[in-house]
């Protein structure tokens, strides 16, 4: 009978190791508390080996190795600090930065970018060599993401996260040699390409090279024109992120302070999107709810999720029926806002300004589809990432830690803790299960935690009894895992499902691509047990039982998926064709 | 009565591309090469909105043009497009007071554009947005 070994021992810096056979050196480092510095790897992506910074030494090898993509056998002798190795990795810094561009002072990245940090750690002082500068020019078409390939390092993150996590691929090496770059179909721009406009390769990227598109000047320019009212909406994800840029511990939850730092900065009212969360769940479930009853398209998706939406748009075309036409929460407070806000304030639509700060990249292309607005202005008029609003409170100077909490204004103050949820994978499912079940039985779900819903697994299936109702529902987080599943539901081998709650990105909103740089898995989790810590402690759990969502069906809708509801809330899709 | 569009676009590629497109989405379209022609063609006929090239025969032709045509034809709107970022490393935008005010255009899109895009900004300054559903 043979054994397989379930360790092999390796030497590590003369320290004696188990290893697990087949994995990367780099993570069994990582797991002892060795740090060897990387800029291409990626967790849980194919490693590549193309930066060469995290370069070891082993015994018996005549060249140094990549850490990250070199297997530990039994008996390895590894040196990770050795001169060799060492001296190795600062000459590949030196390197990489003999091409780059000297604006450090002007990029975004500016105090956050890894190569920087790199070449700080190396104590690299002066350019020693002068490498042949490319003269790609910056891509500014998209309405998210701007690429700029001179500050490109060619580790590849982009193009892996792209492909591996999203199924995207939306951009790739281009060219050869020394004239390699990374770019979209035929280098055409980001605008025309099939970029769902996720983010992803944002917060992947370790230089300037692909950054999110601020909107901080439209922002600042309309708070300093007169007679204009400025509001803002924040996703729920945000109050539990943004004190990650304050040095907060994570998954923190903000919110008070947030409201004082927002209003010290001078927006004129400030609301929180878990109130359109709510009134999502509201029309989504009652859509859903009329869909199984009348026999409409199933199984209906979310559409909660702006690159989800392009990605059905652009890659299945044929299942854009399926997609729910609720419009996604910060696209309902918006249309309220220029409507229902205005017209109960007496304010012009047109003078008023609207702000979202989203977690998410993609809700700037959201915002700017000519279906959100309408008259000849849009709803939502400019979009702040929870990265753009910390640069905000920075350049007001404001101290966090001195801020007194402070609560969301009126009459978008009062959210249930459904609609926050809303920010972690699962979310929307467990926030529609609790309001389906009154819809359909006239009584509360006696357990408002849904388990099979949660969790950070790329795809979660449940299968309900509601009153001899049977429901299958699956939750998704990640495109790739969405295309799996589509696949197989277009090719009929899964057919017993009703509702898909699709996240574009790893983890819903808590990992989406307007987050603060440096978030991991890690801080994606702790954010999640965050936004339910707070669900498990508040009193208003379901979305149907929000006095405010009550109100405004009364004063305004009147009833979930009525005329008005149809015209304000809910929009429509449109195949696109791009250059894939 | 379909509105008539002066296109003013010194790349005859996309000339033809966009005027084609503008023609399918219902408008009548008169299409210039470069600045000095969208001169004549406007002194010849009276038009209901521009969409000008920025780079033409100057780089910065579309600025001035802009800048003429919102003297003589204030009523006019205009839709700039530009590509200077991509061919010049030179972003503009008007995203504040002070860039709307000295870009006389009423709009600014960056190259490459989705036709959408140029389509819901012509229709919004014509004042003649589609129904939403």
């Amino acid at each position: 009978m043979s054994t397989t070994a379930t360790t092999v021992k390796i030497e590590v810096n003369g320290r004696q190791v188990d290893a697990v056979p087949g994995e990367m050196l780099l993570k069994t480092l990582k797991r002892i508390g060795i740090h060897v510095p990387t800029l291409c790897y990626y967790e849980g992506l194919t490693p590549t080996g193309a930066c060469r910074i995290c370069v070891v030494e082993v015994e018996g090898q005549r060249n140094l190795i990549p850490s990250c993509a070199f297997p530990v056998f039994e008996g390895m002798k590894v040196h990770t600090h050795s001169d060799r190795a060492v001296v190795a990795r600062r000459m590949i810094v030196e390197l990489l930065l003999a091409d780059h561009p000297d604006d450090c002072l002007y990029c975004e990245r500016n105090g956050r970018c890894q190569l920087q940090t790199l070449a700080e750690d190396f104590g690299i002082r002066r350019r020693r060599f002068e490498g042949q500068k490319d003269d790609n020019p910056r891509d500014y078409s998209g309405e998210s993401i701007v690429r700029d390939p001179e500050k490109c390092i060619k580790c590849g993150k982009c193009v892996r996260v792209c492909e591996e996590v999203q199924g995207v691929a939306c951009i790739d090496f281009i060219n050869r040699g020394s004239k390699t770059t990374i770019g979209t179909a035929f280098d055409e721009g980001i605008n025309v390409s099939s970029c769902v406009n996720c983010g992803q390769c944002v917060t992947a990227c370790p230089t300037g090279a692909l950054v999110g598109k601020s909107h901080v000047k439209r922002v600042m320019d309309a708070l300093r024109t007169p007679n204009l009212h400025v509001v803002v909406q924040h996703a729920p994800s945000v109050s539990i992120s943004i004190g990650d840029e304050f040095g907060l511990p994570i998954g923190q939850d903000s919110i008070g302070i947030m409201h004082a730092a927002m209003r010290q900065i001078g927006f004129d009212r400030v609301f929180d999107t878990s109130f359109s969360a709510d009134l999502t769940i509201m029309e989504e479930g009652t859509e859903l709810v009329n869909r199984v009853k009348n026999g409409g398209v199933l199984p209906m998706f979310t559409s909660c999720s702006p690159g989800w939406i392009k990605y059905v748009e652009t890659f299945y075309p044929q299942n854009i029926p399926n997609l729910s036409t609720c419009k996604s929460p910060q696209a309902m407070l918006g249309a309220v806002i220029k409507t229902f806000y205005a017209e109960k304030t007496g304010i012009d639509p047109r003078k008023i300004f609207s702000v979202s700060v989203m977690p998410c990249t993609a809700k700037k292309f959201e915002a700017s589809r000519p279906e959100m607005g309408r008259d000849g202005y849009m709803d939502v008029d400019a979009v702040l990432t929870t990265r753009e609003l910390a640069q905000m409170i920075r350049r007001f100077d404001l101290d966090m830690a001195s801020l007194s909490p402070e609560h969301a204004d009126t009459p978008f103050g009062t959210r249930s803790s459904a609609g926050k949820i809303f920010g972690a994978t699962g979310g929307v499912m467990e926030a529609a299960i609790r309001s389906a079940y009154f819809l359909l039985t006239g009584q509360e779900l006696k357990d408002l935690k849904v388990e099979a819903v949660r969790g950070l697994d790329g795809v979660k299936e449940a299968h309900l009894d509601i009153n001899g109702l049977k429901v299958g529902v699956a939750v998704v987080n990640g495109l790739g895992n969405a295309r799996n599943l589509l696949d197989k539901i277009n090719s009929g081998e899964k057919t017993d499902l009703h509702f898909i709650e699709v996240m574009t990105c790893p983890g819903g909103c808590v990992g989406g691509g307007g987050q603060p740089y440096g978030t991991t898995r890690e801080s994606v989790q702790k954010r999640i047990q965050a936004l339910y810590a707070i669900d498990v402690n508040e009193q208003l759990r379901t979305s149907h039982s929000n006095p405010d969502i009550t109100k405004i069906y009364a004063e305004f809708f009147g009833e979930p998926n009525s005329h008005k509801a149809h015209e304000l809330l809910h929009t429509f899709y449109h195949e696109r064709e791009t250059l894939t | 009565m379909a509105y008539h569009i002066l296109l003013v676009e010194d790349d005859p590629d996309y000339r033809l591309k966009v005027k084609q497109s503008l023609q399918n989405a219902g408008f009548v379209v008169t299409e210039t090469e470069g600045e000095q022609a969208a001169y004549e063609a406007a002194r010849r006929k009276t038009f209901d909105i521009a969409i000008v090239d920025l780079m033409m025969e100057n780089t910065d032709s579309g600025f001035t043009l802009c800048y003429h045509f919102k003297q003589d034809y204030p009523k006019m709107p205009i839709v700039l497009l530009s590509s200077s970022t991509s061919e010049m490393d030179i972003e503009f935008s008007m995203e504040s007071t002070w860039e709307r005010n000295w870009i006389k255009a009423d709009t600014l899109l960056n190259k490459p554009i989705r036709f959408e895009q140029l389509l819901y900004a012509v229709q919004r300054l014509l004042g003649c947005l589609a129904a939403a559903h």
